[in-house]
C-alpha cells in the first residue's frame, strides 16, 4: 500500500553494488555500538581460581536472597536431621565475575507473643514446655516427601528485655519467642494467637491477640537479624564456610558454599571499595513470535521464530555477546551473530543452553515477566519439551508462572504473571518506567523515544508471518528488528540508571533488590523501622485492625490571589517538610502517649500537636522515626558532599543512586505511617504531621507580613499570594530580581528562627514573571540566581498532565513560552487564535490530537456480590465505590470495548493506556460514542471533531492561561475572524450516506458547482486559469516534498533505504504525518490531473 | 450583487429551523436561477437538500454565482428577530464578507436588518444521483411526524415496509416489537405505484430531525427503493422542495 506512490528515487535494491551499500547504510546503528561480535564464542565466565576455605575469607556482592525447605546435607551438623528445615541461600557475585551460590544453615524462623502482665512473673520453663507442646497439637505439620513430618514447634524462649514499638513505655514487657521449625508456621500459628484458640492453663488469657514480628518474609528476617542490606558485599571468614564438591551441588554457579553458622554470614559495610557493584551479567533478550495474520500470537499453536540477546557486563563499554537464534535461514547481519536452526524445539533447546552458559545475573528486556518469559515456557510445554524452562541457578528446578494481581495506591491494579527464576533478578524495564515515570505511553518506542530521543520501526504483528515466511534476507529484516527491541531495554537501563538507582536503593532501605519490583512502598520503610526497632529492644505488632475511613485533613492552602506578575515573586520552601516535622517533634509510634496516659507525665516531657495528640519529648526518649529520619538525612548529606569529590563516573553514579534512594526513602517515612491499608498505620503520627504543617505555613505568613511592610521601613507591603503545603509565595513588592532573593534569602533565615531544629525555611528560587491561575496550578520563569533565568516552570498545567492531547500540551508550552519569556501577550494571543484557525481547518497533526487514558479495570467483569450492595455507601474511599465496574461510559473505556469486538489481539487491556481521538458523530451524541482509535480513524478517514477540541480540549486551558492577563479572554480567544475558516470533513466513500452520494466538481477558483463535470474551471474563472494552475503546481511540489521527507525519515529509522516502509507505530507522529501527507498528495494529485486534459 | 425577497419570512424561519438541528455550517449556493443548498450532517448519514427557485420569490437578483458559507446556528439565532407576516431580504455583495438580512412588518412601519458574518467551509459539494425509487407514498405530514415521535419511545429503528396494498412501520426493541399498518386504501396514506415489496431500516432519531420540516407543508412523500436512501420530501409551496437523505441502516452497521 505504500509503495504505490513511492517518491521518486527510493525504489528497491536492484544490483549487488546497490545492495552492499544498503547493508552498510543498515548496520551503521549497530556499529556504533562497537566491535564486530559475529564470530564471539567465549560467552563463558573467567575460571574460577581455586579458593582455600581454611586461610582465606569469602567475599562476594549478593544479589538475591531466598530460602528452600529440605533435609539438610550430612556434612552440616543441624539437630533436627531427618526433618525439613529451611535453609537460606544467597547467590552473588564476586569481584572477579564468578558466581557464588551460598547456603546458610540454622537459622530458625521465630516470632513473639507478649504475655500478659499477671501471668509474666509465674512462668517457669516447664510451662513453656507445656506451651510448646500445646503449640504442637493445634498447628497441622506439613509432610515432606522425603523426611519425616516436621515439628511446627522448636522451642519456645521467655523474652524480657523488649517492649512494643508502640506508645510510650518505660517499663520492658514479658514475650514468649516462638521457634519454628519452619517459616509457614509462624503465619499459621499466627492465625491461631489471633483468633484467641491459644489457651494455657485452662484459659486464654495468658496471650495476647496481637503477636509480634510474625509477617517478615524469612530471607528478610535474616538479612534484618544479620544487619545485611540488599545488593550488599558480603564476607564470611576463613575457615567458616565449606567449598561443595562437583557431586554435592545443587546449583550450577562457579561457587557452591556452605555456612554453618549464620552468625558467620557478614555484612560489609557500603563504603568504599565496598561501594562499588560487582561485574554484574546483564541480559536483554525480546523474542519474536508469527501468528495467523491478524491474530495475537497464541503459545499453544503458534511457534517463536526469533530470540535476539544482548549481553553486557556492568562496567563494560561494549557489549558482550549479541546475537540472534531464528527458526529459518537469515542473512548474516554486520557485527552480530546469527544461529539458525531448522526446528523450533532445537532454537529453543539452543537458546536455553546460551542462557545458561551466559549466566545473567540480571535479564532484562521490555515486558519480559508478562510476555516474553511465560509466552517461551508455555510454548515449551506445548512443543512437550518438559526438561526446558529451568533458566534459574538450581539444578532440577523449573520456571513456573504463577498469575498474581498487584494493587496499590500509587500504581493502581495491574495484573502480572510470577515467574520463579532462582538467582537471576528479572529487571523487566517496563515495570520500571512504569513505576518512576509518568508518561503517556508505555509503548517500548514511545519511551524510547522519551528518554532515548530514537524511535525504532513499529512492525505491526500480522506482518511478521509474512517477513518470516519470505526468505532468508526478510527474515534478516525481522532479526535487525528483533535485536533492537533486545538492545533498546540494555540502553534504557543505562540511560535511566536504574542498575545504580535501584541498587542503592536496595542498599539504603536492606530489602533485597527484587523486592524493588514486586513489592509496594511499605516493605522498603518496614525494613529500616524493624532494623531501628531491633537495636531498641522494640517489637513490632503485626496488627490487623486497620483504620477505616475517616481521612484526617491534609496539607493546608492558602487562597491563591489570581493574576500575572510581572514583579519578582520568591519562594520559601520548607527543606524536607514531613521528615522535618517528625524529627523537631520527635513523632514515633515509640513516642506516642496515649490520652488516658498522659496525666502519668511531667508536662514539660511532653509535646503536644496542634492536632491534639501528645507524644514524649527529646529528653526522655528520642523515637524511631526521628532516628531512622536524621540517619537517612546525615548520610544523605555525606554522599552529597562525597559526590562533589569524586571524579570517576561510576562512583558518581552509585553516589547520586544513593542520595536519591535516601531522600525517597526519607519522604516515604510520613506515607508509612499514614497508609490506611499499612503495615503499621498511626492516624496520631501522620494528621500531627500535616496539622504541624498547616500552622506553620499559616505562621510563615504572619511572620514574613508582619516584618516586611512599609511600617518596618521597608519600601513595599509585602503580599503573599500563595501557599502550598510546604511552600509560601511571596510578593515582596522590588521590582528587580536580585532585590527579591536577597530579601527572599534574609525573610527564610527571619522565620527559620521561629522554629524548631531541624525544621529550615530556605529560600530558593524567584518567579518572574508569574501566572497564578488557582490552587496548585501555576507557571512561572524560574530564577536561581539574579542573571539568567533556569526555566519555566509550571504545576498542575496542562503541560505536565497526561489527561488530554499533544495538541493542547504543545499550545499551552507555546503559550507560556510567549508569556513569560518573551513578556508578549499579544503575540501569545496572536498564536492561539492561529493555532484555533488552524484547528478549525484540519491542519493540525492526528497524532496532536490523541488523547491517552489508562484502562483500570476489566470492562466486561460483572460486579462481584457485596461490591455493588456497598457501590452507594458514601463514605467508601472513591477508588472503592468504582470497583467492579465503571458507573458512567467513559470514552476510553467504551472504545476498549469496542476494539475488542473489532480484533481481540489489539485490543488494550487493563493497565494499559488507551490511546483515542474524538470523531464527528450525530448531533446529540454523548462523548463516549465519539472516541476512536487513531489508526481506524486514519485508515477510514473518519472526521476529527473539531469543535470537540476547541470547546473540551484546548478553551479552559487557554481562559486559565489568560484570564489573569486579558479581562475578556474567551471573546478575544474564541470568536472572530479567525474562526470563521471551517474544514468540512471529506465525505467517507464506506459508511452512511457516502456509499450513494457523489462528489460534484467544484471550481477551483472560486467553489462554484460546475455545471460539466469535466470542466475545472467555471465560465469566470476562466481567465485566471494559468495562474491557478500555477497555485496548485506549487502546493503540489509542497506536498510532494512533505511526504518524501517523511518517508526518508522512516527509511532513516527503520535502517534501511532500499525497503518499503512497513511501520506501523501507534506512538510515532511521523506515522501520522505520513498517512496524512500521502492523503493530501492523492487528492492534490486527482486535482492537478483535471488540469491535463488541456 | 445578489438579493433575493420573500414576501412571507416566516417559510425562511421555518427552513432554518427545520434543518438547524441536522447541520451546523453549510454553503448555500447562490445561482441567477435560486438558491439551493445541501450539505450533510456531521456523521455523513443524513443529507438536507433545499432548492428554492427564484419564480417563487418577490424580487430576485443574481449577478453570479456565489457560495455563501453561513453557521445555521447562527442564522437560526438571527431568524428568532423574524415576526410572523414579516417579510425577509438577503442581499450581499458579490465579493461578500457577510449576508445582510433585512425584515419588514406588513406596514412598512418597522425594519430590522442584521448582518451575519460569513464563513469559509472548505467543503464538497454533494449529490445524490437520480433514482427510479421503486415505492412512493405520501402521507400527512403531521400523521408522520408523530408516529415517528411515538416509535422511537420504543425503539431506535423503525423498519418500513411498502407492498401493494399496505405500508407498515415496525419496531423491535427492549420492550418487545410491534407494528403500524396503513391500508393504502385508508384515507390518511395512499400509495401511488407500490410495483414491489420494499424492506428498509431507518434510524427515528434522523426521521424525528427531519419531521421538525412538517409545518412547511402539511403532505410529506417518502420515496424508497431497495439499497438506496430514503428520500422525505417536503414541498415548499411554490417556492421549491425541501429533502432528506436518509441511508438505510445495514444490520451490522449502526
Amino acid at each position: 500500500m505504500e509503495s504505490r506512490i513511492a517518491p521518486k528515487g527510493t525504489g528497491g535494491a536492484t544490483s549487488i553494488d546497490e545492495f552492499i551499500e544498503d547493508v552498510d547504510v543498515e548496520d551503521k546503528a549497530f556499529l556504533i555500538e562497537g566491535r564486530d561480535l559475529s564470530g564471539k564464542t567465549n560467552i563463558r565466565r573467567p575460571p574460577a581460581p581455586q579458593v582455600n576455605a581454611k586461610e582465606e575469607d569469602f567475599i562476594f556482592m549478593q544479589i538475591d536472597t531466598d530460602y528452600y525447605s529440605q533435609v539438610a546435607p550430612g556434612f552440616i551438623k543441624n539437630e533436627n536431621a531427618q526433618h525439613d528445615t529451611p535453609i537460606i541461600r544467597m547467590f552473588g557475585i564476586t569481584k572477579n565475575s564468578n558466581s557464588v551460590a551460598l547456603h546458610v544453615h540454622n537459622f530458625t524462623p521465630y516470632f513473639y507473643v507478649k504475655i500478659n502482665t499477671q501471668y509474666a512473673p509465674t512462668l517457669t520453663p516447664e510451662d513453656l514446655l507445656a506451651i510448646r507442646d500445646v503449640l504442637n497439637k493445634l498447628a497441622t505439620p506439613q509432610t515432606s516427601l522425603e523426611g519425616a513430618p516436621s515439628i511446627p514447634v522448636k522451642a519456645v524462649e521467655l523474652v524480657h528485655e523488649k517492649a512494643s514499638v508502640m506508645h510510650y513505655q518505660q517499663d520492658k514487657a514479658t514475650f514468649i519467642k516462638i521457634y519454628t521449625g519452619l517459616p509457614r508456621y509462624v503465619n499459621q500459628l499466627r492465625t491461631l494467637f489471633e483468633n484467641g484458640s491459644v489457651s494455657y492453663r485452662g484459659s486464654a488469657g495468658m496471650f495476647e491477640n496481637v503477636t509480634y514480628e510474625s509477617n517478615l518474609p524469612y530471607a528478610l528476617r535474616f538479612m534484618i537479624d544479620n544487619e545485611i542490606v540488599g545488593m550488599s558485599w558480603i564476607r564470611v571468614k576463613a575457615g567458616r564456610y565449606r567449598l561443595r564438591e562437583r557431586s554435592e551441588r545443587n546449583c550450577n554457579t562457579q561457587y557452591e558454599i556452605d555456612v554453618q553458622d549464620f552468625n558467620d554470614v557478614e555484612c560489609l559495610p557500603c563504603d568504599g571499595e565496598y561501594s562499588k557493584i560487582a561485574p554484574l551479567r546483564i541480559l536483554s533478550f525480546d523474542i519474536e513470535c508469527s501468528a495467523d495474520k491478524g491474530k495475537f500470537p497464541v503459545a499453544q499453536t503458534d511457534p517463536i521464530i526469533q530470540i535476539a540477546n544482548i549481553v553486557k557486563v556492568h562496567g563494560d563499554t561494549e557489549p558482550l555477546v549479541r546475537n540472534v537464534f531464528t527458526l529459518g535461514t537469515c542473512a548474516p547481519i554486520v557485527g552480530s551473530q546469527v544461529n539458525s536452526y531448522r526446528n523450533e524445539q532445537d532454537m529453543l533447546q539452543a537458546w536455553r543452553d546460551f542462557v545458561l552458559e551466559v549466566d545473567p545475573d540480571i535479564i532484562t528486556g521490555y515486558n519480559i515477566v508478562n510476555f516474553d518469559f511465560p509466552y517461551i515456557i508455555n510454548r515449551s510445554l506445548a512443543l512437550h519439551m518438559n526438561k526446558f524452562a529451568m533458566f534459574g541457578r538450581v539444578n532440577g528446578t523449573y520456571s513456573k508462572i504463577k498469575n498474581n494481581t498487584f494493587s496499590s495506591k500509587a500504581l493502581g491494579t495491574r495484573e502480572t504473571k510470577d515467574i520463579n527464576i532462582e538467582g537471576r533478578v528479572q529487571f523487566d524495564m517496563l515495570q520500571v518506567i512504569l513505576r518512576e515515570h509518568k508518561l503517556r505511553s508505555y509503548s517500548l518506542n514511545s519511551v524510547s523515544a522519551h528518554f532515548l530521543g530514537e524511535q525504532k520501526e513499529d512492525v505491526h504483528h500480522s506482518i511478521i508471518s509474512e517477513l518470516q515466511a519470505k526468505n532468508e534476507f526478510t527474515r534478516r529484516r525481522l532479526a535487525i528488528y528483533c535485536i533492537k527491541d533486545a538492545y533498546l531495554p540494555m540502553r534504557l537501563l543505562e540511560k535511566l540508571m536504574c542498575l545504580f538507582n535501584l541498587t542503592e536503593m536496595a542498599r539504603v532501605t536492606g530489602v533485597p533488590i527484587s523486592y524493588l519490583f514486586t513489592r509496594g512502598q511499605q516493605i522498603k520503610v518496614a525494613s529500616q523501622l524493624y532494623r531501628k526497632a531491633a537495636e531498641h529492644d522494640l517489637l513490632i505488632p503485626v496488627d490487623k485492625q486497620h483504620i477505616s475511613g475517616d481521612k484526617y485533613e491534609g496539607a493546608v492552602v492558602i487562597e491563591p490571589t489570581r493574576g500575572y506578575y510581572t514583579d519578582p515573586v520568591a519562594t520559601l520552601d520548607f527543606a524536607s517538610l514531613y521528615p522535618s516535622i517528625m524529627m523537631a517533634h520527635n513523632l514515633c509510634y515509640s513516642t506516642l502517649v496515649p490520652p488516658h496516659k498522659v496525666k502519668f507525665y511531667k508536662q514539660e516531657d511532653l509535646i503536644k500537636t496542634p492536632n491534639g495528640d501528645v507524644f514524649v519529648s527529646q529528653k526522655v526518649k528520642k523515637g524511631l522515626l526521628p532516628l531512622i529520619l536524621e540517619e537517612l538525612i546525615a548520610a544523605r548529606k555525606r554522599a552529597r558532599q562525597e559526590l562533589a569529590k569524586t571524579t570517576d563516573p561510576f562512583q558518581k553514579a552509585v553516589l547520586d543512586g544513593r542520595q536519591l534512594a535516601l531522600k525517597i526513602s526519607a519522604n516515604s517515612v510520613y506515607g508509612f505511617t499514614g497508609a490506611q491499608v499499612g503495615q503499621l498505620p498511626c492516624l496520631p503520627i501522620s494528621s500531627s504531621v500535616t496539622s504541624y504543617g498547616r500552622v506553620m505555613i499559616e505562621a510563615t505568613k504572619e511572620y514574613v507580613l508582619k516584618k516586611y511592610n512599609k511600617a518596618n521601613g521597608y519600601q513595599f507591603d509585602s503580599q503573599v499570594i500563595y501557599g502550598d503545603t510546604d511552600s509560601v509565595m511571596v510578593k515582596f513588592g522590588v521590582p528587580t530580581i536580585e532585590e527579591a532573593m536577597k530579601l527572599g534569602k534574609e525573610a527564610a533565615d527571619y522565620v527559620t528562627q521561629y522554629f524548631v531544629q531541624p525544621i529550615k525555611l530556605e529560600f530558593e528560587k524567584v518567579y518572574c514573571p508569574y501566572l497564578l491561575m488557582n490552587k496548585k496550578r501555576y507557571a512561572g520563569l524560574l530564577w536561581t540566581k539574579p542573571d539568567k533565568w533556569d526555566k519555566i516552570d509550571a504545576k498542575g498545567i496542562e503541560t505536565v498532565r497526561r489527561d488530554n492531547c499533544g495538541f493542547v500540551k504543545e499550545t499551552v508550552q507555546s503559550c507560556l513560552n510567549m508569556l513569560l519569556i518573551d513578556r508578549d501577550a499579544s503575540k501569545a494571543l496572536d498564536y492561539c487564535k492561529g493555532v484555533i484557525s488552524d484547528l478549525l481547518q484540519n491542519r493540525i497533526d492526528l497524532s496532536l490530537l490523541v488523547i491517552t487514558k489508562g484502562l483500570g479495570k476489566k470492562t466486561e467483569s460483572a460486579p462481584k456480590p457485596g461490591e455493588a450492595a456497598e457501590g452507594g455507601d458514601q463514605k467508601k474511599p472513591p477508588a472503592a465505590a468504582a470497583a467492579g465496574n465503571y458507573h458512567a461510559k467513559q470514552a476510553h473505556v467504551e472504545l476498549a470495548e469496542r476494539m475488542r469486538k473489532r480484533d481481540e489481539a489489539t485490543a488494550p487491556t487493563v493497565g494499559d493506556r488507551v490511546a483515542y481521538v474524538m470523531i464527528k458523530a450525530a448531533k446529540g451524541s454523548k462523548g463516549y460514542e465519539k472516541s476512536e482509535d487513531p489508526l481506524y480513524v486514519l485508515q477510514n478517514g473518519l472526521p476529527i471533531d473539531y469543535q470537540f477540541y476547541v470547546e473540551h480540549q484546548i478553551k479552559q486551558p487557554l481562559l486559565r492561561i489568560f484570564e489573569p492577563v486579558f479581562s475578556n479572554a474567551e471573546e478575544k480567544l474564541f470568536h472572530g475572524e479567525h474562526t470563521r475558516n471551517i474544514f468540512v470533513p471529506k465525505m467517507a466513500t464506506t459508511s452512511g450516506l457516502g456509499k450513494f452520494a457523489v462528489v460534484k466538481k467544484t471550481c477551483l477558483g472560486c467553489k462554484n458547482v460546475l455545471a460539466n463535470n469535466t470542466d475545472v474551471l467555471c465560465e469566470r474563472c476562466q481567465t485566471k486559469k494559468k495562474a491557478i494552475y500555477i497555485e496548485r503546481k506549487q502546493e503540489m511540489s509542497v506536498y510532494e516534498k512533505n511526504y518524501a521527507d517523511l518517508w526518508v525519515q522512516c527509511q532513516r529509522c527503520q535502517g534501511s533505504l532500499h525497503e518499503d516502509i512497513l511501520c506501523s507505530s501507534r506512538d510515532c507522529p511521523i506515522f501520522y504525518r505520513r498517512v496524512k501527507a500521502k492523503k493530501n498528495l492523492e487528492e492534490n494529485r486527482e486535482i492537478l490531473e483535471r488540469f491535463l486534459d488541456w | 450583487m445578489f438579493e433575493a425577497k420573500l414576501t412571507d419570512g416566516t417559510i425562511f424561519k421555518k427552513i432554518i429551523e427545520a434543518i438547524k438541528d441536522l447541520v451546523t455550517d453549510v454553503n448555500i449556493d447562490a445561482t441567477p436561477t435560486g438558491l439551493s443548498l445541501q450539505a450533510m450532517d456531521s456523521s455523513h448519514v443524513a443529507l438536507v437538500n433545499l432548492h428554492l427557485g427564484m419564480e417563487g420569490f418577490e424580487r430576485y437578483r443574481c449577478d453570479r454565482n456565489l457560495t455563501l458559507g453561513i453557521s445555521i446556528t447562527n442564522l437560526a439565532k438571527v431568524m428568532k428577530l423574524v415576526n410572523q407576516n414579516d417579510s425577509i431580504t438577503l442581499k450581499c455583495e458579490d465579493e461578500p464578507t457577510y449576508l445582510t438580512i433585512v425584515c419588514q412588518n406588513q406596514k412598512h412601519d418597522r425594519t430590522t436588518q442584521f448582518n451575519v458574518n460569513l464563513i469559509t467551509l472548505d467543503s464538497e459539494h454533494l449529490g445524490i444521483p437520480e433514482t427510479e425509487y421503486t415505492s412512493e407514498i405520501t402521507m400527512n405530514s403531521g400523521e408522520f411526524s408523530k408516529l415517528c415521535k411515538e416509535l422511537y419511545a420504543l425503539s431506535e429503528t423503525v423498519e418500513f415496509e411498502i407492498s401493494t396494498t399496505f405500508v407498515k412501520f415496525a419496531v423491535e426493541g427492549e420492550i418487545g416489537s410491534g407494528s403500524i399498518k396503513i391500508q393504502t386504501s385508508a384515507d390518511e396514506a395512499e400509495t401511488s405505484r407500490p410495483e414491489d415489496t420494499v424492506k428498509l431500516s431507518f434510524a427515528l432519531r434522523y426521521l424525528n430531525l427531519f419531521n421538525k420540516a412538517y409545518s412547511l407543508s402539511n403532505q410529506v412523500k417518502l420515496s424508497m427503493a431497495a439499497e438506496t436512501p430514503l428520500v422525505v420530501e417536503y414541498e415548499v409551496e411554490s417556492l421549491g422542495t425541501l429533502k432528506y437523505y436518509l441511508a438505510p441502516k445495514i444490520t451490522d452497521q449502526t
